[in-house]
């Protein structure tokens, strides 16, 4: 069906776009540090977008629902089977990418006929030694590692000014109602920002997203879970609470 | 670790994801010769029972094979999630893995499923462990009888369950207790629910931690393979509670104080 490189490379790069495509409307989802540990957060039409994978190990996807269950679904299983057979402390978030996740995503471009999986994914992890980590993973298996918090966003100009934005703030000095705060104001900044260059090139038409944050409140949930070094359990995940969450609310929208 | 595979299903059951990464509950001692009974570690006492804050579990630390004693810091009260306790009677081999598949398997079903597994759902699933143990079981090798406290979150309660070894779940009102030991301290422990100074469901967290503390000790009395406390090497019995908060266990600082008082006579 390859024979020539030129077909190949065309055929990969169709995938690409087509993936970009369907991701570009994916609600960014920000991971960040707090004085205490972790909080990941995200604006989301219906529930599912933060996770618990393991004892210290959390993630945040965008994408189809039904990718990132399945991914979710590898992580968890891995992580699992991996802490009852070794130890929770062999649990480790670069080698659940490494070995398990990234080589099933690559199958992406490997397998052509397959349909690609859609998605996007933050992950975090407070290490044994209490430090905290944070990964972004790519559709097609490419990860990177963050120390100062990331954000996966279908939108490639709203991801990017976030993940400046995010590196320009000192999160871990804040506290949990801080970062939360803060991550709400980016969050909203970030999609100004993302829809006036989407206006410059295109003349895409009104969108229907919430697009304050007072909109945002208003239509969506706000999504937001912590692991934290404070804990007192073995697991260090929690959902914040509803008072939390409206705490913060009523910070925001005046 | 090994590539995903299609076609998960979803139940959130970890045992049935440990098999299909190559776990085999039975396998390992289905082709062994039958060692004696007496060459296997076992023999304990553990109890549980409800007081006024919720549930107390407690257990000696000994662990035996036949006559000879293989262990006096034996931990026979285990964490399974944050809100239940196993303690176990048996052979310690497959009661610390039974231990180890059930906190896994709480863990996987809440993670996966996203939300918590009822207390009915963790009762049944010793006892699904329990049922697939039987063949072992029968041949002598690896019986548990073990009990299981939980605090049901929807009900606001705590349980306790006894386990035989085949399976069966009793669900007990007031105390119970499991392994060698037992028998001695049973009629002890009903005497002291009935014409004790106040009922079992009615003292605080201390009597209720005294009251264990003197039948661990009696039972050790009687029953060679339950152990005395030794406070000079600083080996007690371990106590655990489960309260609304979760399980808690007494802590080894304070265990030295309520030991003391507890081998003095009530005044």
């Amino acid at each position: 069906m390859f024979e020539e490189p030129f077909r190949w490379m065309e055929a990969i790069s169709t995938r690409h776009s087509y993936v970009r495509e369907k991701l570009s409307k994916g609600q960014p989802v920000l991971g960040v540090p707090f004085d205490e540990g972790a909080l990941l957060m995200s604006f989301t039409p219906q529930p599912g977008k933060v996770f618990e994978i393991y004892d210290r190990i959390a993630i945040g996807g965008l994408g189809h629902p039904a990718d990132v269950e399945r991914l979710r679904m590898t992580l968890l299983e891995m992580a699992h089977v991996e802490g009852f057979n070794r130890s929770a402390q062999d649990v480790t978030l670069s080698r659940l990418l490494q070995f398990g996740i990234a080589p099933a995503l690559k199958q992406n471009f490997e397998e052509v006929q397959r349909a690609p999986y859609l998605i996007q994914l933050i992950l975090a992890e407070i290490s044994p030694d209490n430090r905290i980590q944070f990964f972004r993973l790519n559709y097609d298996g490419y990860w990177e590692m963050f120390k100062k918090g990331t954000v996966a966003a279908g939108n490639d100009a709203v991801r990017e000014w976030i993940q400046k934005e995010i590196e320009k703030t000192p999160f871990e000095t804040y506290s949990l109602e801080q970062a939360l705060e803060t991550a709400c104001r980016i969050w909203e900044q970030g999609k100004k920002e993302g829809r006036s260059k989407e206006e410059k090139e295109t003349e895409s038409e009104s969108p229907s997203r919430p697009e304050s944050l007072k909109e945002a409140f208003e239509t969506w949930t706000l999504e937001a879970a912590v692991l934290s070094r404070t804990a007192t359990r073995k697991a260090l995940f929690r959902h914040l609470t509803a008072e939390e969450i409206d705490r913060a609310r009523a910070a925001l929208v005046k | 670790m090994s590539e995903p595979t299609e076609n998960k299903r979803t139940s959130g059951d970890f045992l049935e994801v440990l098999e299909r990464f190559g776990y085999r509950w039975q396998a390992r001692l289905e082709h062994s010769g039958l060692p004696r009974m007496s060459d296997l570690p076992q023999g304990t006492t553990v109890l549980a029972f409800h007081f006024k804050e919720g549930i107390i579990v407690a257990g000696d630390r000994r662990a035996t094979a036949g006559n000879a004693i293989m262990y006096e810091r034996c931990d026979k009260v285990i964490p399974i999630d944050d809100y239940s306790l196993m303690a176990i009677a048996g052979v310690p081999a497959t009661a610390f893995e039974m231990a180890r598949v059930l906190s896994h398997n709480f863990e996987f079903f809440r993670r996966s499923q996203l939300q918590s597994m009822s207390a009915e759902g963790k009762v049944r699933s010793l006892s699904r462990l329990l049922k697939e143990n039987v063949g072992n079981a029968l041949q002598g090798l690896g019986a548990v009888s073990p009990i299981f406290a939980t605090f049901d979150l929807r009900l606001k309660k705590p349980l306790i369950y006894f386990y035989d070894m085949l399976g069966a779940e009793f669900q007990i009102q007031t105390h119970t207790a499991t392994g060698s030991g037992s028998p001695m301290i049973r009629g002890i422990l009903e005497h002291e629910d009935l014409w004790g100074p106040r009922p079992l469901a009615e003292r605080s967290r201390d009597e209720a931690a005294q009251l264990a503390i003197r039948l661990l000790q009696t039972a050790a009395q009687f029953d060679s393979a339950t152990g005395q406390a030794r406070p000079k090497d600083k080996i007690y019995p371990i106590i655990a509670l489960i309260t609304q908060n979760g399980y808690q266990f007494v802590p080894d600082d304070e265990m030295s104080g309520l030991f003391e008082r507890s081998m003095s006579r009530d005044r």
